[in-house]
């Protein structure tokens, strides 16, 4: 953290040739209208779009990419090679990453971090550069301030863009956001004094998103477990996994080889708790046999297991999983049930 | 930046013994970059085995810590790893990563007298406990040993068993679910087997590791004798990819069996919500 906020401001008109600036220097990752809005690598700063409410998949995939070559391997086993994908050291810049998604990140740390370290992860969080962007105008499914975040002010990036008027107020609030700004300083101005005022006046509209009642959320699910609430759930849930797929701070993988006498390599992708192989044996046991104990599982994790072992819920409020399921199950529905106890009419 | 998790170590196989017709014990030599044939490990812990190519699984030690350059893995082939690694032979690389989880804590049980049991391929970990206690045998009261297997030609291990009765105060009991022309020994489940056998419990840990339903039904005849859960302890199986608590899927409750387990009291498993 600096200790004063480096605060600037830069046109609007001027933002793409900023963007330009960081894809020539940077691999520059930020939203993009292609079927759906994502964030993807661009060229240019005329590829990022930033009118969206959200993208419809976080930048979970810039760290925790969907499939990902872990290491190659020869065939030969005396020549055998483990090496990992050479990655590029070239430092990344993710621009327009909203505070539910900064969020997500930081949630993700801890699990890909500590005692025994995901290189893969870390390594593409070591040389990335953060640079969020305040959201004013949240969806009907937005709920992210139930786990006090403010949209408006995104944390855990590096720098905040935020949008006021003819201008976008930028802060760093770290050091490497600090030395970027430096290093841009061509595209920036001197704040005008009444960007504060401007973003107050803008997020005033906010005090009406949702904000649920989480205190207590993980001893409030303890009694729940097998509970025949979850029966219900389970009979509506079709097991796609649009919700774990969608997630920002869902981190299940695979392990799969491919390829042997040839030489070959070990890939991880993203797996779900959704599927009935997920936990299936080759003894043919399946401790979480029907789609009942598989939704349970879900929940419990994100609102029971992971505070449990981590301190915090593993959710944004993004409100993804419940804009985009096809039959409605709703988390936002489902922590309202545990917290009044409504669980019991089910 | 720290060393990859996800990265095996390559290991020759130095001998394959087969044991039952679908039970092979290997025995592994690391080729250690400073000549180091194995890794530090404890009773009841487990590796995750490679065969480059067709995947990985985790399969629990069976050999005992105290040999210093001793690494065995007694496999039985169930699916699509463990039959490559049945097709594979003495001189074949494969890949380890671990040793992974917590053990048996056999420090603190020092003193008390040991009940092993054991059911089919379950007695693989056991194994590394008995010959560990075998090793430390002074340190231990009474050790016996109760073990079952479907028919006699499931038994693993059979090659041992002389050895194990030999050592001083030491019981051995066998059975089978069915027996045949030439099995002399007692025929049933383990379970009816461990109350017909009616150990004391007193000063007495009981370690068990079987198919679930046998756990379950030997929890529940060692609670009729007498052990309570804090004195029960046995070992869990589940799916494991990383075994490192990152790939999400092994947990039991909030529990992780590759991080917090497998070995496990009874005491903690009931504390446990039952998945």
């Amino acid at each position: 953290m600096v200790t004063k906020v480096k605060s600037k401001i830069i046109k609007k008109n001027r933002l793409t040739e900023l963007l330009d600036k960081l894809a020539k220097e940077y691999d520059l990752i930020g939203p993009v209208q292609d079927n759906v809005i994502s964030f993807k690598q661009v060229k240019s700063g005329s590829e990022i779009t930033l009118d969206f409410v959200n993208s419809v998949l976080s930048p979970k995939n810039a760290f925790f990419p969907q499939t990902e070559t872990l290491f190659r391997f020869s065939g030969d086993g005396e020549g055998f090679k483990a090496e990992p994908e050479p990655e590029t050291d070239k430092e990344r810049v993710i621009f327009g990453i909203r505070a539910c998604d900064a969020r997500s990140l930081h949630l993700m740390d801890m699990v890909f971090g500590g005692q025994l370290e995901d290189s893969y992860y870390m390594r593409k969080r070591a040389k990335t550069i953060l640079i969020g962007l305040a959201c004013f105008n949240p969806a009907e499914t937005c709920f992210c301030p139930t786990f006090g975040i403010d949209p408006t002010s995104p944390e855990g990036v590096d720098i905040v863009f935020t949008d006021v008027d003819d201008r976008y107020w930028v802060q760093a609030l770290t050091e490497k956001g600090a030395s970027l700004l430096d290093q841009l300083a061509e595209f920036f101005d001197e704040p005008l004094g009444d960007e504060a005022k401007l973003k107050d006046a803008k997020a005033a509209g906010l005090t009406k998103m949702k904000k649920l009642d989480v205190a207590g959320l993980p001893d409030k699910m303890e009694p729940l477990y097998n509970d025949a609430y979850w029966e219900s759930i389970g009979m509506k849930c079709l097991g796609c996994g649009i919700c774990t797929y969608l997630c920002p701070t869902c981190h299940c993988f695979d392990l799969v080889d491919e390829g042997r006498d040839e030489g070959g390599e070990r890939f991880r992708s993203w797996d779900s708790c959704m599927f009935p192989d997920f936990t299936l044996m080759a003894s043919g046991e399946n401790p979480r046999p029907d789609q009942k104990a598989r939704v349970q599982q879900r929940f419990f994790h994100k609102l029971k297991y992971f505070p449990d072992r981590y301190g915090e819920v593993a959710c944004t409020g993004c409100g993804r999983c419940l804009k985009y399921c096809p039959v409605n199950i709703n988390i936002t529905k489902i922590i309202g049930d545990v917290m009044s106890g409504k669980t019991k009419n089910e | 930046m720290s060393e990859n998790i996800y990265l095996p170590r390559m290991a020759t196989i130095k001998s394959m013994r087969p044991e039952t017709i679908d039970v092979t014990t290997f025995q592994i030599a690391l080729n250690g970059t400073n000549g180091e044939s194995r890794f530090d490990y404890e009773s009841g812990q487990f590796a995750e085995v490679s065969v480059l190519g067709v995947g990985e699984a985790p399969i629990s030690i069976t050999s005992s810590p105290t040999p210093p350059e001793t690494l065995e893995f007694s496999i039985r082939r169930v699916g699509q790893l463990t039959n490559a690694l049945h097709e594979l032979n003495v001189g074949d690389k494969i890949g380890i990563r671990g040793p992974f989880g917590n053990s048996f804590p056999l420090k603190e049980l020092e003193g008390q007298n040991m009940l092993i049991i054991g059911g089919g391929i379950g007695l693989a970990p056991m194994r590394s406990v008995i010959l560990n206690l075998f090793d430390n045998r002074k340190k231990y009261g009474k050790i016996d040993i109760i073990y079952g297997a479907r028919s006699p030609q499931d038994l693993v291990f059979k090659s041992e068993y002389e050895e194990w009765q030999n050592v001083e105060n030491t019981g051995l009991y066998l059975t089978v679910d069915r027996g045949d022309e030439e099995w002399k020994g007692n025929v049933g489940l383990v379970p009816n087997f461990l109350k017909e056998i009616n150990p004391s419990p007193e000063n007495t840990t009981g370690i068990t590791c079987g198919p679930p339903i046998m756990i379950k039904f030997v929890v529940q005849a060692l609670a009729e004798l007498g052990f309570t859960s804090e004195h029960v302890i046995t070992t869990m199986e589940r799916k494991m990819k990383c075994g490192v608590g990152k790939c999400g899927r092994c947990n039991i409750g909030g529990k992780y069996v590759c991080l917090d387990g497998p070995v496990f009291t009874l005491k903690q498993l009931e504390e446990m919500p039952s998945d």
